[in-house]
């Protein structure tokens, strides 16, 4: 009983020190919230680079080496088409980008521009039989060397592939591809929505021209519709830690930077892989020839998450099973979609396994 | 020996707002998994760019007849100066390669790279 008794007082300061110090939290976090209205937004994307090819849309960048020495094979990545490149150069310290260069890669980036009116005619054929295969060629001659590792994000994984399969006499050293979609019937909500009875694509793209970046940033936004304002309700917890501010910034930044598509791309995106699922069936016929995985025949890396809302499972995990590739490897990674690739779960859990998985093949 | 409830009223809050997120989310695909949002939907979207394709048409008839061009006439202009901007680009860049390579050649530094030697750690033992 006097134990009890002796508690109480303890028990009363505990409970005053910790109102005490939920107010000054609250303090710290109106000033940190006035803070985050009034600075600029984190710059991105600042790792050193040249731009060695641009044509509309398209942008090839080539960052400057980090290393003494460096591998002899260099690395192609093709951004995926419906946003911006730096999230895969976020800021030092953060970007998969500076983790190659650091390691010993040499980075050369397809990243893409909002396309104008009249790009609203680029197709597949553009992108594969054009774009990729033109950046190879300059890839080549940059580096003298004819090897190259192939790296393809979300969409762009699928334009790799596409491009691999419809090119088997000249295949890349290795292909890397990250949440890379195959069965589209597996994306169950994208084929809901884009179900043939009731969206009418060619409405939309003949009226549109170019699929406005609002509606793709919408359809992305609705697969997790309460994520958004649960997102905002943690920064604003954590308004008192910069470091959470300062990433919370860029990924919101990204995020919402999200590109219009080509009308055309979309069109036969919509008719050729949701609608008609081609790509997995194999019967995707791109100027007239047919992008069968089974050509596929280099070395092959796809990594994917355990979380993805937007690329699940279900529709990436065909991709290993298709290919031809005597080596061929799946490994499925804690994280979502975006964090797969960026940030600090990327930074534990991917980088160090890519970096494991193609060091040896990159010489 | 069990640990108590978490005392800590952060904790508990983030854990309600966690649970609210993936509640909301659960529930919204599964009605947004429905042929009648599908179709609801897709029928907003579709009276929504009829009536702009509606706009788009009036207006052009209208700029026409007052002899001023439409949004779609300034677009393919556009479209023309920039296709003759990126041919006048790809003549200057040819123009300018032979002089280029003179200027190096008399001693303008090419940035060097980094020799292509190196070889992945050694596995751990």
């Amino acid at each position: 009983m006097s134990a009890t008794l002796g508690e109480a007082p303890k028990l009363q300061s505990s409970i005053a020190e910790q109102v005490q110090s939920e107010i000054e939290r609250a303090i710290r976090r109106n000033i940190k919230g006035l803070e985050y209205v009034a600075s600029p937004a984190p710059a991105v994307g600042m790792t050193p680079k040249d731009v060695i090819y641009k044509r509309g849309t398209l942008n090839l960048y080539h960052y400057l080496p980090m290393a003494d020495e460096i591998y002899r094979v260099p690395i192609l990545i093709v951004m995926a088409t419906s946003n911006r490149g730096y999230i895969l150069d976020l800021a030092p310290g953060q970007s998969f980008v500076e983790f190659l260069l650091r390691s010993g890669y040499d980075v050369y980036l397809i990243d893409w521009s909002p396309p104008s009116p009249d790009e609203r005619r680029l197709r597949f054929e553009d992108y594969t039989l054009d774009f990729i295969p033109e950046c190879v060629r300059r890839v080549r001659k940059d580096s003298g060397v004819k090897d190259l590792t192939l790296m393809g994000y979300c969409m762009g994984g699928v334009l790799s592939v596409i491009y691999v399969a419809l090119h088997p006499k000249t295949q890349p050293k290795n292909l890397v591809c990250f949440t890379t979609p195959i069965d589209f019937r597996a994306m169950e909500l994208f084929a809901k929505w884009s179900d043939r009875r009731y969206f009418e694509v060619d409405r939309l793209v003949d009226t549109t021209g170019n699929v406005p970046a609002e509606l793709i940033f919408t359809g992305f936004e609705m697969l997790r519709p309460a994520s958004r304002l649960a997102g905002q309700v943690t920064l604003w917890e954590n308004l008192g830690n910069d470091e959470f501010v300062k990433s919370y910034r860029m990924f919101e930044r990204w995020s919402n930077d999200t590109l219009p598509l080509a009308g055309e791309y979309f069109r036969q995106t919509v008719k050729d892989l949701l609608w008609e699922n081609s790509l997995y069936k194999g019967e995707l016929t791109i100027g007239g020839k047919r992008a069968d995985l089974r050509n596929i025949t280099a070395p092959i890396l796809h990594v994917v998450a355990e979380h993805d809302h937007i690329v699940p499972h279900a529709a990436a995990r065909p991709l290993i099973e298709q290919v031809g590739s005597a080596e061929k490897e799946e490994i499925m990674l804690k994280g979502g979609h975006i964090s797969l690739v960026a940030g600090a779960n990327a930074q534990r859990r991917l980088w160090p396994r890519l970096d494991a998985w193609l060091g040896v093949r990159s010489i | 020996m069990a640990e108590g409830p978490s005392k800590d009223p952060s904790a508990a809050w983030r854990e309600l707002v966690s649970q609210w997120e993936k509640n909301i989310n659960a529930l919204a695909n599964q009605n947004m998994a429905s042929d009648e949002f599908s179709s609801g939907s897709n029928q907003a979207m579709n009276l929504a760019l009829r009536i702009q394709q509606g706009m788009a048409s009036g207006m052009a008839t209208y700029l026409a007849t007052l002899n001023l061009p439409s949004r779609a006439d300034i677009t393919a202009l556009g479209e023309r100066l920039q296709a003759m901007e990126a041919y006048l680009s790809r003549i200057a860049v040819a123009l300018e390669e032979p002089a280029r390579g003179k200027s190096r050649t008399r001693g303008a530094p090419k940035r060097s790279r980094p020799p292509r030697t190196k070889q992945p750690p050694a596995p751990l033992p």
